[in-house]
């Protein structure tokens, strides 16, 4: 097919899907269809593994210069941090800061840590080319680990085009009196450990950079960073089986790990190990990539003012540790000591005693 | 200004009322140029095939009652900015949008056999039916990075996701649609 064709092709795309993305809905993220599901199990047993604690990098504080302050609280209420109680959350003592990079708060996903930065100085000139030429990143010093940088938006947000993005990067990250730019950044956990064990000293240093074509990548200034505890709870399921009449498959839901940001679901099922193998066989996985798929979206978490949540889709699906792994991941703070109910259809899959 | 309802716009239109187009750039004028200018980058080619949709929309209705009228003006843009975009071969092409069919040749690879009109109207099909089977957010994900041919970075921060997890989810969506339509033989 060449590429006309291939535009041609997704041109007849149905209007109700067109007309369906013209605007994103987190509503309807939360929602997931009813299904019909026969239970054979629901023993139950949790844990919780909570580790909630406040660092405060000793950093000498001058006075506190206020958009530094300001963009902490304004993180904290957007991310929903006391409201859910989100104990791993941390903020960091600030400084008054001239010369590049301050770390405002961290938290940890399990797989990564969040990391909001102010950066500045970044000119209303320069933030013009944003999104599109301009581009922000990180990088650990001493170590070959780097990423992209984001800047941070309302969660509430829904956006769409150039220039709206850039409206809305401008209203929500950016303080023109300042030329402060506050980013998010996701830096591998597991990764970080490592970096930071080797180096010995139990945190590393993180440098900021902004990017722009034809122009050397710029550096905010690098920061000390010391990864931060998670916050996790463990729901064993007690080997839970869901059976799926229209896939005719049935799949045992072993436990969930939910941090406030985060969960990761562990699944089993026949032949699972063999369809995470490079080359699987994908007509004989189909119908078993749907159910895990299934498992993360439709299941219910309930909370005790009655609201529910779902993780959605997973991100990666590996197979760990004699078990498929799907990792979920959300932009707010959800509060996993208030979990009431965990529902799958009719599977009650944990209930509080 | 307060913004019409698409009713009150297409009735504009079925009055004959230059009004009409006013208001349907008012509503739907970001979106027309946005959906031309991910394909087009050229400032001056994105006015023209805009203006070049209001006329379609113009010369369309009446007869047609367009529901929803928003993916009825965004289809007709998407389909002057392509016809553009693949007509004029001599200009350079624009890497972004280029970007967007490498993607897409990883699931739908080129073949020469299977460009029978026929043949792509059953893959049109077969596409629909796998977008239907997803869910809201992944086909949100998929129709705002195939169809608008949004950056990965704008996507990413219309559902507040890291540009990271946008491409690692579609990287997963497209290996479900090439394995679907292998499963279906639409694809060898």
């Amino acid at each position: 097919m060449n590429r006309e064709n291939l535009s041609k092709t997704i041109s007849d795309i149905d209007d109700r899907f067109v007309a369906e993305a013209y605007r994103y809905d987190p509503e309807k993220v939360r929602s997931a269809p009813e299904r019909i599901v026969h239970m054979k199990s629901k023993r139950i047993i949790t844990f919780a593994l909570a580790a909630a604690l406040l660092l405060s990098v000793g950093l000498a504080a001058y006075a506190i210069s206020g958009i530094h302050q300001r963009r902490q609280q304004e993180l904290r209420a957007e991310l929903k941090i006391e409201e859910n109680k989100a104990g791993s959350y941390v903020e960091y003592a600030l400084e008054e800061e001239v010369k590049g990079a301050v770390i405002l708060s961290a938290v940890n996903n399990g797989e990564e840590q969040r990391v909001f930065v102010n950066v500045a100085p970044v000119t209303e000139e320069e933030l013009r080319h944003f999104p599109g030429e301009l581009s922000f990143g990180w990088r650990i010093e001493g170590s070959d680990l780097s990423g992209f940088a984001a800047p941070q938006l309302k969660p509430e947000r829904s956006v769409s085009g150039k220039e709206a993005i850039y409206e809305a990067v401008r209203e929500d990250a950016y303080d023109a009196e300042t030329r402060t730019l506050t980013l998010e950044c996701y830096l591998p956990a597991k990764k970080l450990n490592e970096i930071a064990a080797q180096q010995g000293s139990g945190s590393v240093q993180l440098t900021l950079l902004m990017s722009l074509p034809e122009q050397e990548p710029r550096a905010f200034g690098s920061v000390p960073f010391t990864p931060t505890e998670e916050e996790r709870r463990v729901f064993d399921f007690q080997h839970a089986r869901y059976y799926d009449a229209a896939l005719d498959k049935e799949i045992e839901i072993l436990a969930l790990e939910l941090t406030p940001f985060s969960a990761v679901w562990r699944l089993h099922y026949e032949g699972d190990e063999a369809f995470h193998q490079p080359g699987a066989d994908w007509d004989a996985y189909r119908d078993w990539s749907i159910l895990e798929d299934k498992v993360c979206i439709e299941t219910q978490i309930i909370f005790s003012d009655g609201s529910s949540f779902s993780t959605g889709g997973a991100l990666t699906t590996p197979y760990e540790n004699g078990t498929v792994n799907s990792y979920c991941g959300w932009a707010q703070a959800i509060n996993i000591q208030d979990v009431q109910r965990i529902v799958l259809g009719d599977l009650v899959l944990w209930e509080k005693p | 200004m307060t913004q019409l309802e698409d009713k009150q716009i297409i009735d504009l239109f079925f009055e004959r009322s230059e009004q009409a187009i006013t208001e349907l750039d008012r509503k739907y004028g970001a979106a027309v140029k946005k959906t031309a200018a991910n394909i087009l980058h050229d400032r001056l080619d994105v006015e023209e095939c805009a203006n070049d949709t209001y006329l379609g929309v113009w010369n369309n209705i009446p007869p047609q009652r367009p529901d929803p009228l928003v993916s009825y003006v965004c289809k007709i843009s998407r389909n002057l900015a392509l016809k553009r975009y693949h007509s004029n071969t001599a200009r350079k092409r624009n890497s972004s949008y280029d970007l967007v069919l490498e993607e897409l040749e990883e699931c739908i690879p080129i073949r020469t056999d299977l460009e029978a009109e026929l043949e792509r109207k059953e893959l049109s099909a077969a596409i629909n039916r796998f977008l239907e089977g997803l869910t809201y957010e992944d086909r949100f994900l998929f129709v705002r990075r195939y169809w608008y041919a949004d950056p990965v970075s704008e996507i990413a921060a219309m559902t507040h996701k890291s540009a990271n997890r946008v491409s690692v989810r579609l990287f997963r969506l497209r290996e479900q649609l090439r394995k679907t339509l292998l499963k279906e033989g639409l694809l060898v």
